[in-house]
């Protein structure tokens, strides 16, 4: 296989990506303004009972310490206790994570779908001028509204008008999946407008590149259909910068959680991000975004392998000249 | 019998800076069915965009404004998507200047083999078959392999195949081994003139090299300035050539230097030979 000569080295220098993301999430969380004790046992408290406190939960000892802690349990799955609720973090992120991911899935499904089909559309008509002026508009217009903006004008349509889906009205996936997916479906349409703009750019901008190739007039003057000629040919070339762009866009989608959470009420992993670092619940903190991390870096890895089967010439480029 | 190319008159433009530029000016061509003709002339002559025009193939903004053009008795230019399709597909065949380019990067060999010739059989073995009639002798090795991992040769005798595939009435072939090393140069273009002659294919071979193409075509047409400057038997137009144009190429033909004679490149002026002669890229009109 050709991908075995080049994955190894992937594989190590994302776990150093790791290495280093676990080194600064714990540095930033240990970096915020405000004490622990001071939060939780209030201003009154005794001097005697803040020191308790930090001391039952480590917060004596010296930095480099706490990080190896931390860092070996997290390896072994133990984020520790959530400082606010007592509970493991673990559990608190069990019931949480599925959601997220559904979410950020579903974002991810309704861009490839849309972008991509608007994309090649799109470059294939650029000829037409006004048609391929239109397209530019709207997908800057897409790639420039904030999702809060989005968010809040679709909460306000939808809570106003009847369009026959509600806004606010969570229902949890795990009991009832195919209303979870309803209720999940405006929210996961406000994070996905951005990226379905940014994916039919590039999608499009791609197959404005290959038809250019002479590959492409090879085919052309073998007489193959356009049809043809964008399904063999034009789409696996263009999907080669556009699988790029969707590791980036994992990373939006994960991030963009956040804002879409809190503005349409889903207890996901973002809202929860929200919460925590408000009570400067460390351990909550440093979980989620070493987590969220972490799945970044693995689709990062995925999309790298998924663009060596698509281009072969990844191998050799990775490999240097004259290897 | 019809000529397989039958161009009259024909007047192409491209939309230049400023002004237009004429690709072919009046140029007149025909050429009948199993003949081998080799044009020649330097870049900008307009033998590549009457190479394409065979096809149909020029750029989009390229427009054609005047003049006929029949390629084995049917009026292209008329054609509608169809039937324009279906001449390149059974008709033509287009062998390209750069092979390795012209082939999808993404895509084993056997696997565009097979995409080529769709609706003919493309079971393994007449894959191997296509690639054996072009000399490959490890097929079965060169049909797993992505175009970036062959040669420059081997990458032409992949597209000579897929060319020949449907055993074409027209091979147009435009500087097929220009970006080839010197020692395959002979092989390929051997290669090519032997399969089109089993097949009775008519080949069209665009080249700036004269006597190249004099050792290979039977007539040469030499082109200059989007026109038919020259035709006629190949050995008659490289000893007495009667165009100024055409002698200056001859002329720095390195086989006709007497040992030890220094060759001179002989730059060709229109102005100076006396007669009238179009500039390469003749800007007429003025600005849009």
């Amino acid at each position: 296989m050709r991908i075995l000569r080049w994955l190894p080295g992937r594989l190590f220098s994302a776990v150093i990506v790791l290495l280093g993301a676990s080194l600064l999430i714990f540095a930033a969380g240990r970096s915020l303004p405000g004490d622990y004790a001071n939060t939780v046992l209030g201003p009154l408290s005794s001097e005697e009972a803040r020191v308790e406190l930090r001391e039952s939960f480590g917060f004596d000892r010296s930095l480099p310490e706490q990080y190896v802690l931390w860092l070996r349990n997290a390896l072994e799955g133990d984020f520790g206790l959530s400082l606010a609720s007592q509970r493991p973090v673990r559990e608190e992120i069990a019931s949480r994570l599925p959601i997220t991911a559904l979410l950020a899935a579903m974002g991810m499904v309704l861009t490839i779908a849309i972008g991509v089909p608007l994309g090649v559309y799109a470059g294939c008509h650029v000829a037409d001028g006004r048609r391929s002026a239109a397209t530019r508009i709207v997908s800057t217009i897409g790639i420039s509204l904030p999702e809060f903006v989005v968010g809040s004008v679709v909460v306000f349509l939808f809570s106003h008008f009847d369009f026959g889906l509600t806004v606010g009205t969570f229902v949890s996936p795990a009991e009832d999946f195919g209303a979870g997916i309803v209720s999940l479906l405006l929210p996961a349409l406000v994070m996905a407008i951005p990226c379905i703009a940014a994916t039919a750019r590039a999608t499009r901008n791609a197959v404005i590149d290959v038809l250019v190739e002479p590959h492409i007039a090879a085919a052309i003057a073998r007489g193959e259909t356009p049809g043809f000629i964008i399904r063999h040919h034009v789409l696996r070339n263009a999907l080669i910068p556009v699988l790029t762009l969707t590791a980036i866009i994992m990373a939006y989608l994960l991030g963009g959680a956040i804002i879409v959470e809190r503005v349409f009420n889903v207890p996901g992993l973002g809202s929860y991000l929200v919460l925590a670092l408000g009570r400067r619940d460390y351990p909550v903190i440093q979980a989620v975004v070493l987590l969220t991390t972490a799945i970044f870096v693995l689709m990062s890895l995925l999309v790298d392998i998924l663009t060596g089967i698509i281009d072969p010439r990844v191998a050799v480029t990775k490999a240097g000249p004259g290897a | 019998m019809s000529p397989i190319i039958d161009i009259e008159n024909v007047t192409i433009e491209y939309p230049g800076n400023g002004a237009r530029v004429l690709a072919l000016d009046g140029a007149t061509l025909r050429v009948d069915a199993g003949e081998t003709v080799g044009l020649v002339g330097e870049s900008g002559s307009g033998k590549t965009t009457l190479g394409l025009l065979a096809g149909r193939l020029l750029p989009r903004s390229a427009r054609v404004t005047g003049g006929q053009l029949r390629i084995d008795g049917q009026d292209v230019l008329a054609l509608d998507d169809q039937r324009l399709r279906a001449l390149r597909r059974e008709c033509l065949g287009y062998i390209p200047q750069d092979p390795v380019a012209a082939l999808d990067p993404t895509m084993r060999i056997g696997r565009q083999l097979e995409l080529v010739l769709h609706g003919l059989p493309s079971d393994t073995a007449s894959l191997r078959h296509h690639l054996d009639s072009v000399q490959i002798s490890e097929p079965d090795r060169v049909l797993r392999l992505f175009p970036h991992e062959i040669s420059g040769g081997m990458a032409q005798r992949v597209m000579i195949a897929m060319a020949m595939a449907r055993t074409p009435r027209l091979l147009v072939a435009d500087e097929p081994t220009a970006s080839l090393d010197s020692h395959v140069r002979t092989e390929v273009t051997k290669l090519i003139f032997n399969l089109a002659a089993k097949a009775g294919a008519t080949v069209l071979w665009l080249s700036h090299d004269l006597r190249s193409v004099s050792r290979w075509c039977e007539r040469v047409v030499v082109m200059y300035g989007g026109k038919v400057m020259e035709d006629g038997p190949a050995a008659q137009v490289l000893r007495h050539p009667t165009h100024p144009y055409t002698i200056a190429l001859a002329a720095s033909d390195p086989a006709r230097a007497e040992p030890g004679q220094r060759i001179g490149t002989r730059p060709f002026d229109p102005a100076a030979s006396g007669t009238e002669m179009p500039s390469a890229k003749l800007a007429v009109g003025g600005g849009r």
